[in-house]
């Protein structure tokens, strides 16, 4: 195994230090003390590879642990890691922060108060678990199967919850994706069947970026290493952001549309590609469902490719560059000269969206398909340099026992008006509770703070108040958090070097999976120690997940009666408990494929090469597989429908393996059609006909319904920084002290308007209430547009508890009657002592101001994205305003809910069906559950 | 072998991942930093833009830190990397000064500077720096300048490069590939917009200095950390206290030379005693100023003989020395080798009240303090502090025991401080209207004229420490007895307030403009 780097031979040749030390000194490594250098004090550390669990990139982490103390002295990169290749982004190395935040949560605590009074006792796991195991047998044995709820907000792991809850029968996966990417999933999904585009950047001529990869998103680290690699390489990128994120400032195009306008954009960059003739009209030809297009849409016309040609033009002829300058206030000629770019890179035109334009805006998914329209026009799709679907470059190896799937349907993850969600409708939960469709009986959140996170927070805590709502919750969490404050349990697990888990991501044109690790513990295995359990290991009593979910299904179903717990016995010891060594072991030995001959070159068992190494490359260099033959094995058992299509004997029935094409059995794409479907008949036979091709929605915060003389302002209130991540980073000192204040960016000519001044409090009036905030005055917007980062205004209630004085200020949370709420900050950060001595040089006072509270709840009716984007109103701050306060009527947010629940379209669709079968949904339940009664 | 950096600016992406990286290697505290990366902005909607610039130690092929350090805690190594010894260091942060990039810090935890030492401990072991290792986008080249086959040398030698005030002539050895000047100059930037994270620590003079010169921004800075300015009111009171011990001596000599009749008691007594007794303070303020006090003797046991601040201390003690001879000289009546110890002390009076312009042209990170005219200033403020102090011990005497002074000892003294105060103003006055083209000198001197240092320059330094004192002495020049010496005592101490407030505007306006 060499280290993995893209220097060339020479140069490496050329210079006299390495980036790492040799693997083969891993295991015995010495260093100097940097403390005490000049000085040469030897420190031996045993480095063990694990994966970092900030965000969801999964980059490799090298950890150093000290030989002598047995703790962790540092986290370096995994240079063995095929996607962060050794390097990190500021949240890697921060772990150590994480790993000794001296307000850690060490042990269990059960709540003696009234939920949310923040009272809380020390308590055991065997306590722990057998209240949990009980409440959760009971239910199942009481067929209550849709009462057993994991709220999950960062997964860190590929499929090992799915198979527990599958194993408990329960259709309870909650997760965040409707507050995260729901539109964009949906966008995506229409066109190519996979809800994730895997942006082949490395090897791109252009770049389109409505996002800002180069700073934060999924997978900040690998995608900006190979954005700025392209960039050396002379591709030239265009940034797509109201306002100027660090990505924008490195981009060739910098372009800030009207939020809500950028479909239009695109399609104008579209028409300028068809009207030029920049397109690849064999890849279009041979990929593009325009047959099923002009024979639905267009009977009466000729069924040939040029007519099709033809009907594109005229459908998006309205989209000229003058239309969209207009519509969207960017220049004409912009626009103009980055579809000429897109034209001139054809197939090695990169793109991405996630969140951004798709999940600010109300038909956010049109952006994302509207986008992937120019993917397929320059067939930048599965190419070099292209997108492709995620799936190709994901690697899911499956476990040792699979459980069938769950034949229940939950009305309150999935309900019936949303049956084309991407996907649980998570943040309706309150909602949905007051509306009486349902009760939770078992409610785990993990690493998930709804009350902090998602919007309308002040209904989270009215519902996780309610014990007849929820009955018991119990918050899985490394770290304290809003939510956690309005739980039964704190259950602290490990961070990102104190379990094991599983992960792929498709951040390149390659498969490679990444082994998270309990560092400690292997340390101590290597050096020979026996120990079972993680938590032996780790600080305090902190548990690792894996070991927690098997030790509750045993004691949910302690003697098997129910079925759960063969799935949690062990495949070497039959009728034993599984351990999370064997859950991990049994994979690398029977599930990747290549991984144990390449462990046997070095060898090395498969569990010990992973043990080692931390990562493992599956297969590289992965395009065009929908080019690919179905290979016979798959083809066996299945037939050949009318349209060319090869169907599966799949018990789901109808379900679509490939298609033929001249004669052969060729993958395609995952879609009905297994073509890209620039039509989506799915779209029109579940009540959307209007939407079946890309198009153009303005958004609820359309600019012109704005009122922009008078104060109101388009907010964009999502956006993130390089240095932290959502809820968990609070507890990273070094991260908070580059960052720690939200100010509301605003364009000085607005400013100049509006009689505002810099770092001027202001009050920002919403539909629900009203948030105080201080603005900053910058260029780098556009003007009529208002911006708040959403990383700040962490909170907690009681002094010395709750989440970290690094991040927090000291609120009161006040009921002002009839469902009206203020929160008020008593405190900023201070300097504290504790056993870091750095908590005394704590020297920044803010915490930033929480806005997600003031912000109602907006799901799109399609896709089921909670649509960001506030039109707000801009005023003085009063007499009594404070820096921080939030204000909110629940009542409000409840009828605002109510009027966007008004916009939907209700299952059943063609069937009877709650949702298409050919849709993705997590934890996928039998075919008979999608069937509406 | 020669190790650089190259920061190369067309793949930075401003992530701050080097700065935590660096953080977590050398366990650096909060509030300090041995990297960092500012932001800096320009233009207007549309065309603004954003650039950042990777700031940290030059490691500087002619670094002032090694040459001002007294206790070579900071040294270069045969590699070229600029380290330092925490185990030498006394914490005098005379470093901080003379680094022109602020890369120096003081550890609140051991009270000794800090800074980029090139991780030094894993160069040691043939491992890259860790900002290197961390950085996702290889933004950040470390290697040899002496390879010509090595990265960083085709870099230098393939692309456009800039180093940071490369007038300072500290040849630094880090270079930077495109990134907008202006975010290497901190005197193009202004800080007044905020910034976009993170808070500012307050800083009234960099906030009067940017409201002066606006119309030189050229740059917004939105991201940036704090700086503290490290000498405070200790170091102006020492060189004080100097001044008055150094123009004591030095005024007793001259009465001492120009006539038999001086009073004795004055010159031979008085005088050495208020020069041994302001010497002390001196010592007391110098050590009290160090971080690590209780490491004072380094200075003089592990000498760096280039810094002035090792040249300085034995000068004080050689000072204290020949005058404690001296006067026991006196008291022992040993007279014959008075006159030479006199003028071995004279020459060692002078050395210590000007040492301290060498010491301050070793500040090469403050442009004001360089000057040709500090030298001959620095004396002739001794001059007024020396005679001003004598003047008050004379008359005090006078008053407590009621026997006046005979008139000729007065006079001198008087007359001295007469033209000592006159020529502190000439020295002023060039100073401040010297035609030096440099833009922090330009700055500083407005700062001092029109800006946060006005009041206490105006009021202090020139009104009631030098016009009224000249004002005051030239009056009871025609004013009879006892008004005269009224007139002349409170002269006196004007003049003294007078010099303290000159070398505390001149100590903190030297710190004025930002290094980085």
């Amino acid at each position: 195994m060499t280290l993995i780097d893209d220097d060339n031979p020479e140069e490496l040749a050329s210079q006299t230090l390495s980036n790492y030390p040799p693997v083969d000194q891993w295991e015995d490594w010495v260093e100097y003390d940097a403390k005490r250098w000049p000085e040469k004090v030897e420190r031996h550390y045993s480095l063990v590879p694990t994966v970092c669990f900030n965000c969801e990139a999964a980059c490799g982490l090298l950890a150093y642990v000290d030989k002598a103390t047995g703790e962790i002295q540092k986290l370096e990169g995994n240079p063995l890691h095929p996607a962060s290749r050794g390097r990190n982004c500021a949240k890697g190395p921060a772990t150590i922060n994480q790993v000794k935040d001296p307000e850690r949560i060490l042990y269990p605590l059960k709540r003696t108060g009234e939920r949310g009074e923040g009272k809380w006792e020390r308590t055991t796991w065997n306590e722990v678990l057998e209240t949990l195991a009980q409440k959760i047998r009971t239910a199942l044995k009481e067929n209550r199967r849709t009462e057993v709820m994991y709220h999950v907000g960062r997964p860190g792991q590929d499929g090992y919850m799915d198979r527990v809850l599958q194993a408990w029968g329960v259709d309870g996966h909650n997760s965040h994706t409707n507050i995260c990417s729901s539109s964009a999933r949906l966008g995506y999904a229409l066109w190519q069947g996979a809800d994730r585009p895997s942006p082949d950047y490395a090897n791109a001529k252009f770049m389109l970026l409505l996002s800002a990869h180069l700073e934060t998103g999924h997978y900040f680290n690998p995608h900006a290493q190979r954005i700025i690699d392209a960039k050396m390489n002379g591709a030239k990128l265009a940034v797509v952001d109201p306002r100027l994120s660090n990505t924008a400032s490195m981009a060739d195009w910098w372009l800030s549309p009207w939020p809500g306008t950028e479909a239009a954009m695109l399609l104008a960059m579209a028409r300028i590609i068809l009207d030029e003739k920049l397109f690849d009209a064999e890849f279009v030809k041979r990929w593009v469902n325009w047959e099923e297009f002009l024979k639905i849409e267009r009977p009466s016309l000729p069924c040939t490719f040029d007519t099709f040609i033809d009907e594109l033009r005229i459908l998006y002829s309205q989209f000229t560059p003058e239309f969209a300058a207009d519509e969207c206030g960017v220049e004409a000629d912009k626009i103009v000269a980055i579809a000429r770019e897109i034209g001139a890179a054809g197939s090695a035109f990169a793109a991405h969206i996630w969140r951004s334009a798709a999940s600010g805006n109300l038909g956010g998914w049109q952006v994302a398909r509207a986008l992937m329209l120019l993917h397929v026009l320059t067939g930048s799709i599965g190419t070099k340099g292209g997108v492709s679907p995620n799936t190709w470059d994901k690697f899911v190896p499956a476990p040792h026992s699979k459980p069938q799937p769950q034949d229940v349907w939950s009305e309150v993850l999935w309900p019936i008006e949303y049956p084309l969600a991407h996907h649980e409708m998570s943040f309706l939960l309150p909602h949905l509770l007051k509306e009486g469709r349902g009760k939770v009986a078992a409610y785990f959140t993990r690493v998930y703070n709804p009350v902090w996170t998602n919007p309308d927070g002040m209904s989270w805590i009215e519902m996780l108040k309610d014990e007849s709502r929820i009955e018991l919750h119990a918050a899985l969490t490394p770290v304290w958090s809003e939510t956690a404050l309005y739980a039964d349990y704190i259950l602290p697990m490990g961070l990102g070097p104190e379990r094991h888990d599983l992960m792929s991501q498709e951040t390149q044109a390659s498969q490679w999976i990444s082994f998270r690790q309990p560092v400690t513990r292997v340390a101590r295995e290597n050096k020979g120690e026996h120990i079972e359990f993680t938590y032996e290991s780790n600080p305090g009593e902190v548990w690792e997940e894996d070991e927690f979910w098997i030790e509750l299904s045993w004691r949910i179903d302690p003697d098997g009666e129910l079925g759960i717990r063969r799935h949690f016995e062990s495949p070497y010891r039959p009728g034993e408990k599984i351990s999370v060594t064997e859950y991990y072991k049994w994979i690398f030995e029977n599930s990747v494929p290549g991984l144990p001959e390449a462990a046997a070159k070095s060898g090395l068992a498969p569990l010990e090469y992973m043990r080692k190494h931390g990562a493992y490359m599956v297969k590289s260099g992965i395009y065009e597989q929908n080019e690919h033959s179905i290979p016979a094995h798959e083809r066996e058992g299945s037939s050949v429908g009318t349209e060319g299509l090869v169907y599966a004997d799949s018990p789901d029935g109808k379900k679509t393996i490939g298609l033929m094409m001249e004669s052969e059995a060729l993958r395609g794409f995952p879609t009905p059609s297994r073509k890209l479907e620039f039509y989506s008949k799915t779209m029109a036979e579940w009540k959307w006909p209007e939407h079946a091709i890309p198009g153009y929605v303005k958004s609820h915060v359309y600019w012109r319904d704005l009122d922009l003389g008078s104060g109101d302002f388009l907010l964009v209130p999502t956006f993130r920084l390089p240095t932290l991540i959502h809820t968990r980073s609070a507890n990273a000192k070094w991260l908070y002290e580059i960052s720690h204040t939200n100010p509301l960016w605003m364009n000085p000519v607005d400013a100049e308007k509006n009689g505002v001044e810099n770092a001027q409090l202001v009050r920002v009036k919403t539909e629900i209430g009203y948030f105080v905030i201080r603005v900053w005055l910058t260029e780098g917007i556009r003007p009529g547009v208002v911006a708040c980062s959403h990383h700040m205004g962490r909170w907690r209630v009681r002094q010395g508890e709750g989440t970290n004085r690094w991040a927090s200020a000291l609120v009161e949370i006040e009921s002002l009657g009839k469902q009206k709420w203020r929160l008020r900050q008593l405190e900023g950060v201070a300097p504290f002592s504790s056993s870091d001595p750095d908590s005394n040089l704590l020297w920044w006072r803010e915490a930033g101001v929480h806005q997600n509270l003031a912000f109602p709840v907006h799901p799109d009716p399609v896709s089921g994205m909670h649509c960001w984007h506030q039109r707000v109103r801009i005023v003085k701050t009063q007499d009594d305003d404070r820096y921080g306060d939030v204000m909110v009527d629940t009542n409000l947010s409840h009828q605002i809910y109510r009027q966007w629940l008004g916009k939907t379209r209700r299952a059943p669709g063609p069937d009877g069906l709650r949702r298409p079968l050919w849709f993705s949904r997590p934890v996928r339940p039998t075919r008979s559950a999608f069937n509406k009664e | 072998m020669k190790y650089g950096f190259v920061i190369d600016h067309r793949r930075c992406i401003g992530c701050h991942a080097c700065t935590v990286a660096c953080k977590s290697e050398n366990e650096v505290p909060l509030g300090s930093y041995r990297t960092w990366v500012k932001y800096v902005e320009q233009g207007q909607y549309p065309d603004t833009s954003r650039s950042f610039a990777v700031l940290r130690c030059n490691h500087c092929e002619n670094a002032p830190c090694v040459t001002i350090c007294p206790v070579t805690a900071l040294f270069k190594r045969d590699n070229g990397i600029v380290d330092f010894d925490g185990r030498r260091c006394i914490g005098c942060k005379a470093c901080m000064q003379a680094c022109p990039y602020d890369a120096l810090y003081i550890n609140p935890f051991t009270n000794t500077a800090e800074k980029c030492n090139f991780c030094a401990h894993r160069v040691e072991l043939g491992l890259q720096p860790a900002c290197v290792v961390v950085c996702p986008e290889q933004a950040i080249i470390a290697g040899d300048l002496d390879n010509p086959l090595s990265k960083i040398s085709s870099l230098i030698a393939s692309e456009n490069t800039q180093v940071r005030k490369p007038e300072a002539q500290t040849l630094p050895k880090l270079y930077y590939i495109e990134t907008s000047s202006a975010a290497l100059k901190p005197v193009e930037q202004t800080h007044s917009g905020g910034y976009i994270w993170a808070e500012q620590k307050p800083d009234p003079i960099r906030d009067d200095q940017e409201a002066m010169f606006q119309a030189e921004t050229k740059a917004r800075t939105t991201y940036d950390v704090a700086h503290d300015r490290p000498w405070g009111w200790k170091v102006s009171a020492y060189l004080f206290t100097k001044s008055v011990s150094a123009g004591a001596f030095i005024v007793a000599a001259l009465a001492l030379t120009l006539s038999q009749t001086m009073n004795r008691w004055l010159f031979d007594v008085a005088a050495p005693i208020v020069a041994l007794a302001f010497l002390a303070v001196t010592t007391a303020l110098l050590v009290l100023d160090l971080k690590r006090p209780e490491r004072f003797l380094s200075i003089l046991f592990r000498p760096q003989w280039k810094s002035w601040l090792v040249l300085g201390g034995y000068t004080l003690l050689a000072f204290g020395g020949v005058v404690s001879i001296w006067l026991g000289a006196y008291v022992l009546e040993i007279d014959l080798i008075r006159p030479p110890l006199m003028w071995l002390g004279v020459i060692l009076a002078a050395l210590t009240a000007g040492y301290s312009a060498f010491l301050f042209r070793q500040a090469r990170g403050r442009v004001f303090w360089n000057s040709p005219l500090v030298l001959p200033h620095l004396l002739v403020q001794s001059l007024i502090a020396g005679a001003a102090g004598l003047l008050i011990v004379a008359m005090g005497r006078s008053l407590l025991i009621g026997a006046p002074m005979e008139p000729a000892s007065l006079n001198f003294l008087t007359y001295e401080l007469l033209g000592s105060l006159i020529a502190h103003g000439v020295f002023i006055s060039g100073e401040l209207f010297s035609s030096d083209e440099s833009i922090e000198r330009h700055r500083t001197i407005r700062l001092i004229t029109h800006g946060i240092f006005r009041k206490m320059f105006l009021r202090g330094a020139i009104l009631i420490g030098l016009a009224a004192p000249i004002a005051a002495v030239a009056g009871a020049l025609f004013l009879p007895e006892p008004l005269a010496s009224y007139l002349v005592l409170t002269a006196s101490f004007l003049s003294l307030l007078g010099v303290f407030c000159w070398e505390h505007t001149w100590v903190q306006a030297g710190q004025a403009v930002p290094l980085s």
